[in-house]
């Protein structure tokens, strides 16, 4: 009987990233109704360390697979030992380019079913069942595994999809994966790193993200945002064209060649909303749009539109939030 | 040095799809184009051919007989000769029954590197990549922002959470490129004229060694529900007001939502 639910929990930098802790907690609930247990995969520097401390957001049980900042996919032949070992229903993966790399592997070494990028994930009668949008969220679609497809099912999980459970005590049983040698994914080697602009956040942690478009202009038109994503405790993203531009770091691109985040509260300064921008926000509980231009698309999906000049009501929202939360 | 490139055909973006009985996208009734985060891929095979990196680029493809259309397309912006696999049994084939299929016609071709755009517009999984990888026992090098190729090794620029990383892996690999390699070019009428003389091959499920019965009807995932979105409130709008009201209307609307 397969009711185990598995989870990719992804660490870097030392330390686990925010969707290790989601996954945690989802893995938890699909676990809760397929009668199995939450099991973590943890690969990237902090795993260690930090596997046990998983078990306050869900899980049970985790596996190191690696302890190093490395490509994902490099510890797929560590994490088809640990699936094939398991009994597992499903296995979260976060919708990340590591997440993304090291499912694809499981799915083409195992012969998996995948799933996603998904917005919702649940066990119904013992059968994986997802939600996705797709064709840029024109349509929503609701998939499961075929019948006698292999398990466990792959899904990719958006960002806040699951919101962590805090304030646990569990601690999860710690065992490290199986080395695996002479995985042909190993061959592939980081030869060069590069530090970035200082200024690069962690989009995926942002529960408020203020982002930017051409409209901004610049990076004196970047510096506004900042102070405003400062006095609501959030981060800055931007649009391809900003990036494209030079005015902010690609890490902190949002859309389909970018981050696809999932905030509790989106402002678009300067963005006029293009399909491409959409589909890596749409899923933003609330969607506040600032735009010169009283026509851009992104005034259709916003839940708050301004139309007005940036440059004067970023500064004058940023000054009157600052005002009611009594800082100077 | 030689390269083949992944290409699938996919709806318009923006145009109007229309769902078959079974839930699966009608992909006759839409106008299709080249997947556009292929064309990158396609771009940066080309400039390796322009810069003396790759001698031949052949575009594969796995889809109906219509794809033929996106590989003559692909083929009038450059390259040598195209092979679309096209089979009644590959009908609705999820991630999973692609990477199988794509594999075992990459098997065939033997390339030192396959190519592939990061993401697919309509599906967006962006799982085919890294299963071809696996089931052909190849390193993966994805989501390169650049590809170098010289002494029998590939390389990549990839974005890290601080910065960005070279990735390195002997040939051959599977590799997939971003939008920043650099924007795709036209095709020339030149290059549309001779896209028409270049070979372009078709070959059966049968011809690339792939059992049907292997693939249990093209997909281990099937679509039991597909609706329209959720639909959202109707935007409130603030305009025609000064940027100091402007930002109070703001604040009060965060504040009712417990935003602030």
């Amino acid at each position: 009987m397969s009711n185990d639910i598995l989870f990719l929990a992804e660490f870097a930098v030392g330390r686990p990233a925010r969707s290790a802790l989601e996954l945690a907690t989802g893995a938890a609930e699909l676990a809760a109704a397929s009668g199995g247990t939450a099991v973590g995969l943890a690969y990237g520097s902090g795993a260690t360390g930090g596997a046990a401390a998983l078990g306050a957001h869900g899980a049970k049980h985790v596996v190191v697979l690696g302890d190093e900042d490395r490509p994902a996919i490099t510890f797929a032949g560590a994490a088809a030992a640990a699936v094939g070992a398991s009994a597992a229903l499903a296995l979260l993966a976060p919708a990340t380019p590591n997440g993304r790399d090291l499912a694809a592997a499981l799915v083409g070494l195992l012969d998996l079913p995948a799933f996603g990028p998904v917005r919702a994930a649940r066990v119904v009668d013992g059968v994986v069942e997802t939600e996705q949008a797709t064709l840029q969220g024109s349509v929503i679609t609701t998939a499961r595994p075929v019948d006698g497809a292999p398990t466990p099912s792959v899904v990719l999980v958006l960002p806040n999809t699951f919101t962590p459970a805090e304030g646990g005590t569990g601690t999860a049983e710690v065992t490290t994966g199986a080395d695996v040698g002479g995985s042909p994914f190993g061959k592939a080697k980081v030869v060069e790193s590069h530090e970035a602009d200082a200024r690069v956040a962690n989009l995926d942690e942002a529960n408020v993200i203020v982002a930017g478009g051409r409209g901004v202009g610049g990076e004196e038109g970047f510096a506004l945002l900042r102070d405003l994503a400062e006095v609501l405790g959030g981060a800055v993203g931007a649009s391809r064209a900003a990036a494209d531009a030079g005015w902010i770091a690609y890490q902190l691109q949002i859309g389909q060649t970018g981050k696809v985040v999932k905030p509790q509260l989106y402002i678009g300064a300067g963005i006029s909303g293009a399909i491409q921008h959409k589909v890596g926000m749409q899923t933003a509980e609330h969607v506040v749009a600032i735009n010169r231009d009283r026509d851009a698309p992104i005034g259709e999906f916003a839940d708050l539109y301004v139309v007005g000049d940036l440059f004067q009501i970023v500064p004058a929202l940023t000054e009157e939030i600052r005002r009611r939360k009594g800082g100077a | 040095m030689k390269i083949v490139v992944c290409i699938k055909q996919v709806p318009a973006t923006g145009a109007d799809k229309r769902y078959t009985d079974d839930l699966r996208l009608d992909r006759s009734s839409v106008e299709a184009i080249i997947n556009p985060l292929d064309e990158y891929a396609i771009e940066q095979a080309l400039r390796l051919v322009d810069s003396g990196g790759a001698d031949a680029v052949t575009y594969l493809s796995m889809g109906p007989e219509q794809a033929a259309e996106a590989l003559r397309r692909a083929l009038a912006m450059g390259g040598d000769d195209a092979v679309l696999v096209t089979d009644p049994a590959l009908a609705g084939a999820d991630e999973w029954a692609t990477a199988v299929v794509l594999a075992a016609a990459l098997d065939k071709l033997a390339p030192d590197i396959a190519l592939m755009g990061m993401a697919s517009d309509d599906a967006r999984g962006s799982l085919v990549p890294g299963a071809v990888a696996a089931r052909r026992g190849l390193p993966l090098l994805s989501y390169g922002a650049e590809l170098a190729v010289d002494d029998g090794a590939a390389r990549i620029r990839r974005l890290s959470a601080t910065g960005f990383d070279w990735i390195e892996a002997p040939l051959p690999v599977v590799a997939t490129v971003t939008d920043q390699v650099g924007e795709p070019r036209y095709a020339s009428l030149k290059g549309i004229m001779a896209a028409k003389r270049k070979p372009l091959e078709t070959w059966s499920l049968e011809d690339i060694g792939v059992d049907a019965g292997t693939l249990r009807g093209g997909a281990l995932t099937r679509v039991t529900d597909s609706r329209p979105p959720e639909d959202k409130p109707p935007t409130e709008r603030i305009e025609n007001v000064a940027a100091v009201e402007a930002a109070t209307r703001v604040a009060d609307w965060l504040a009712a939502r417990k935003l602030i």
